[in-house]
């Protein structure tokens, strides 16, 4: 019984994990249609600008977050206009490739100035690093904080999406961009704006989860291709979908590892996928798309 | 239509003959250099094994370039990417042959790739002394043209048992990652568990990218594991560790070469006190952080500014230092048959750089290092536990 | 002086270029040529399946690797000869690609991405796991066929068998492209109900582009393991895909002559990055980057704009233009154009 809340309990806390960097799909999925490719090494970047500013230089902690936000929405912002904006009315596999180099560069570079500093560097948690007591589980306090983190960014753009003028403009821009625009909404500039916001959750997640995943150039890629099976799994415009999926996914595994067996742990998360899309082809709170003719 | 045909054909043959390698002088020693080759990852997951033992290599290069070289000839280091995969190392191991005739190889970054370049390697008969692959396959049964000066597999993982079993352990059990690394280190484990008739108590997977442990340590708890054997990177090692004590597990790991920068590690589980019960094999014998370590701290920081002196340079130094002994044993007329013969004289020769001496006894054996050091994390630092010599 | 080039006369250049290789080449340069046609056949059968039938599939390089382990399991573990085994494992693969058409039926753009790469992972967890039969992680070695008789070393023998392999599977592509079967893809990737509504059965069609990528893909593979004399599942993973997906959209998707010239560019690219080590991963982003940028429906159709002569139809997919009028209402809207409105 024991082993059943902890399996649960430790599904929900990686199962954050991956909602987080789902939700940052999502966001930018929800005006562009377009799912990048590189936000996985944009979590990344963001980690270890925040790990050069609090461990490196030495800044106090939430300075060094908030400053990582700012460099991960510039860098979000730079991914829109060098790989999006030009390429948007050329399809979704070129904007999909562009988004391929601009993740390859941003592991390269660094793997350039980070690398040679040891293989997984360990970044300070927000509070201690001792575990605490919920229930009849121990969980670590930093799994508590991204948590806690993940459902308040859920709040934050739910409330955004339902209520704000921007919300608002984000949402017509992608049903329908043309119309977008006829009534003034500024298109390319939710764009940008969007893929800037992503971009900001990803580095913010990343300071939050480091403690936890340890950073590395290469972090991004597993955690993106979980997180987006995980916003697949969900439904792309789904934003409470996203952490639906992070979740299911993440309890999944927990579940699949502690009956069947570890060696199973890291491919139940692509067979449960497999089976679900076939009887939910837009995910589970996805919208079934109406089909244009 | 004939001129432009004429302009097509040259830009294709020209596409193709830039493929076309020129070629170098015979060997890959000049009067003036000797080009050394080394193939591991520079990118990817792995890297610290392929770009940083490289490092290394390059720092003790240019130690002794500086020093005058060896007979006056410079060495140059000429790198080669394997991306860890076997395909990956045939063909670095073709270019570095073939295209970049190098006259020796010193490196091997990853088993699997190692493992697979090998016929190739034999095949031309160069010359190459292996830094940090650990597969059994590679040095056994011996080939008169390569050596190692890593421990192998089979002998970390006998001397993980062995240490658990000297210390009195009842239950054993085993967490492994199952690609091509962990398992070069598991089948000799599982081999030596069968030899002592003993069954693990446990056997868990890990994944190199794991988050979290705590389904593993629940399970090794549940059958009450008192010694762990962990094969193992330090990702899932610290997570595996830190979900442990927060389940209140504490039994005696036992690590290997993989996880053996042990501040790194305690760094890395963040909870004070995680190391307490842990121990794991060594190939360096000073940390380095260590005094000892001040001069080749001093030569990355120069060489490579972003870089902090690390284990994974250390086993390119030491490594490198036992071919360039034989590169001067070898003597100002250099042939690859004598330097393989040099290699064959290296006998207790110490490195500073490992925790006993290297003894090459061709053609019994060519693997040159029978010292596995311990080490244990007392005071916030590593402290050497003995040093055990198989013969 | 003007520069008229057919496709047809690049082709053939290259070919005989390619012909010519093993007699000027050394071991490595021979080998580097012998996976580029490898890539050359990979890139034409995802060209059909993505290019021109519209299926956004991810699971390319597990059709690869289906094939490689085909070949070399029926080898090893049931000793049957080369020969015989090298077809089988292309059969399995496109068997197996066959099966995707399914999920296709159901599922489109990014959630058949999704699924299909889905499968793809779990195709590599078997082929790393599942040690009684595919050894493996870390792979096993395989024997390379003989040819002795024709007086050739392995190498050089398994190459030309690539050569005369990639020569007949271009110019079935070719035809397929240019019958009712190559009309039915491009139909039903740029309109599926339309098509659907003018008698193409969406079911077959579907199939057949999953068959015929499956047995592209799975023929590379059985080439694969006579190159290497080696398999290993590391080999077939997702960088693996995404280098397939790189070489048709460089070259130019719904282009058989664009697959060739992705696929042949992409391998000379890597092997130009050996130079970069360490910073390999920063020029291949930057590389991939500018590409796509410079030419966003891929160098064949630079080509054919700028080289006359060049003749081959294309097939891009058209897109429903809604994005493209975005970005110039954008500006007229809000004048960044500069200027009034028109």
């Amino acid at each position: 019984m024991l082993m059943l809340s902890y399996l649960l309990a430790t599904g929900i806390t990686t199962g954050a994990l991956y909602a987080l960097v789902a939700l940052g799909i999502v966001v930018v999925y929800k005006a562009t249609e377009v799912v990048n490719l590189a936000h996985g090494e944009l979590f990344m970047m963001g980690g270890f600008l925040a790990y050069t500013l609090h461990v490196m230089v030495k800044l106090p902690y939430v300075p060094s977050l908030l400053l990582a936000v700012a460099g991960s929405f510039a860098l979000g912002i730079l991914t829109d206009r060098v790989a999006f904006r030009p390429l948007m009315k050329e399809g979704l596999a070129s904007v999909l490739l562009a988004t391929i180099g601009i993740s390859f560069l941003l592991k390269g570079i660094a793997r350039v100035f980070w690398g040679g500093k040891g293989d997984y560097l360990a970044f300070p948690p927000l509070v201690s690093p001792e575990p605490i007591r919920i229930g009849n589980v121990m969980i670590m306090s930093q799994q508590l904080v991204v948590l806690l983190a993940t459902l308040a960014v859920m709040l934050v753009f739910g409330v955004f999406f339902k209520t704000t003028r921007a919300g608002k403009f984000m949402q017509a821009t992608a049903s329908n961009p043309r119309a977008a625009t006829l009534v003034g909404i500024h298109v390319s500039r939710v764009y940008m704006y969007t893929f800037g916001v992503g971009a900001a959750v990803a580095g913010a997640s990343a300071v939050l989860m480091a403690p936890l995943t340890l950073l590395y150039p290469d972090i991004g890629f597993v955690l993106f291709i979980k997180g987006f099976a995980a916003a697949v799994l969900g439904g792309l415009t789904s934003v409470p979908g996203a952490i639906v999926g992070g979740l299911l996914v993440g309890i999944f595994e927990q579940l699949a590892a502690g009956f069947i067996g570890t060696t199973i742990q890291d491919v139940s998360a692509f067979i449960v996928i497999m089976f679900a899309l076939i009887f939910l082809p837009t995910g589970i709170l996805g919208v079934r798309g109406i089909r244009k003719i | 239509m004939k001129s432009s045909r004429f302009v097509l054909n040259l830009t294709v043959a020209t596409l193709i003959g830039g493929l076309v390698a020129v070629g170098h002088a015979e060997d890959g020693a000049t009067k003036d250099e000797i080009k050394i080759g080394a193939f591991g990852p520079l990118a990817g997951p792995v890297y610290m094994y392929g770009k940083l033992a490289m490092n290394g290599l390059e720092a003790l290069f240019d130690k002794v370039n500086q020093e005058g070289g060896i007979y006056g000839r410079k060495l140059k280091l000429v790198r080669e990417d394997d991306a860890c995969k076997p395909e990956g190392g045939i063909a670095a191991v073709k270019k570095l042959i073939y295209d970049d005739k190098v006259f020796a190889i010193n490196g091997g970054g990853c088993s699997n790739a190692t493992l697979a370049a090998k016929p190739e390697i034999v095949k031309a008969g160069i010359p190459f002394v292996v830094n940090s692959a650990v597969a059994d396959g590679i040095s056994s049964p011996p080939s008169p043209n390569i050596f190692t000066t890593q421990l192998t597999a089979t002998i970390e993982s006998r001397a993980q048992l062995k240490y658990a079993l000297e210390q009195k352990a009842k239950k054993i059990a085993i967490v492994a990652q199952h690609d091509a690394w962990g398992r070069s280190r598991y089948e000799p484990m599982m081999t030596a568990l069968k030899e002592q008739l003993i069954k693990p108590v446990n056997d868990e997977e890990m994944t190199i990218d794991q988050n979290d442990g705590t389904v593993q340590a629940l399970k090794l708890m549940q059958t009450g594991a008192d010694a762990v054997l962990l094969i193992v990177y330090p990702k899932p090692a610290a997570v595996l560790i830190r979900d442990s004590l927060k389940l209140g597990y504490k039994p005696l790991w036992v690590g290997q070469t993989a996880i053996q920068d042990l501040p790194q590690l305690q760094e890395q589980v963040g909870i004070p006190g995680a190391l307490e019960k842990f121990v794991s094999i060594t190939t360096i014998p000073a940390h380095p952080d260590d005094p000892e370590m001040a001069e080749w701290r001093e030569r990355i920081k120069k060489l490579f500014p972003n870089d902090a002196l690390s284990v994974f340079n250390l086993m390119g130094i030491g490594s490198g230092m036992v071919v360039v002994e034989a590169l001067k044993r070898a003597g100002p007329d250099l042939t690859r048959e004598k330097f393989l013969k040099a290699m064959g004289t290296i006998k207790n020769f110490k490195t500073g750089m490992y925790p006993g001496p290297i003894t090459c006894k061709p053609p019994v054996s060519n693997q040159c290092n029978q010292s596995v050091g311990w080490i244990r994390f007392e005071g916030g630092k590593p402290k050497s536990v003995g040093v055990t010599t198989l013969d | 002086m003007r520069v008229v080039v057919s496709h047809r006369a690049f082709l053939v250049v290259l070919f005989a270029a390619l012909a010519v290789l093993p007699v000027v080449a050394n071991q490595y340069t021979l080998f580097v040529g012998n996976l580029m046609m490898l890539y050359i056949i990979l890139a034409l059968g995802l060209n059909l399946l993505v290019g021109f039938a519209g299926q956004l599939a991810f699971a390319n390089a597990a059709m690869y690797g289906i094939g490689a382990y085909g070949a070399a399991l029926l080898q090893v573990r049931l000793g049957l000869s080369y020969w015989i085994a090298a077809p089988c494992g292309a059969l399995l693969a496109m068997a197996i690609g066959t099966l995707l058409a399914f999920p296709a039926l159901r599922l489109s753009g990014i959630y058949l991405a999704l699924a299909t790469l889905a499968f793809a992972q779990f195709t590599q967890w078997v082929l790393l796991h599942w040690n009684t039969v595919t050894f493996g992680a870390g792979g096993f070695p395989v024997p390379q066929p003989d040819f002795s008789a024709l007086g050739m070393s392995p190498d050089r023998g398994i190459y030309y068998v690539t050569w005369v392999v990639t020569v007949v599977l271009l110019a079935f592509a070719w035809r397929v492209v240019r019958s009712r079967v190559g009309r039915a893809f491009v139909a039903m990737r740029d309109r599926e109900m339309a098509a659907q509504a003018l008698g193409v059965d969406l079911l077959r069609y579907k199939a057949v582009a999953f068959a015929l990528s499956g047995f592209y893909a799975g023929t590379a593979g059985a080439l694969y393991p006579a190159v290497l004399a080696y398999v290993s599942p590391e080999g077939f993973d997702l960088f693996q895909m995404i280098l397939h997906k790189a070489m048709i959209v460089v070259g130019g998707m719904g282009s058989i002559v664009g697959s060739v010239i992705g696929a042949s560019l992409l391998v000379y690219l890597l092997e130009l990055l050996r130079q970069f080590k360490a910073t390999q991963e920063i020029v291949f982003g930057a590389l991939l980057l500018a590409f796509v940028l410079f030419q966003p429906r891929g160098l064949v159709y630079f080509v054919k704009r700028y080289v006359p002569g060049w003749a081959e139809p294309l097939h891009y997919a058209s897109d429903s233009g809604s994005s493209s009028d975005v970005t110039v209402a954008d500006e007229v809207v809000t004048g960044s154009g500069g200027g009034a409105p028109r």
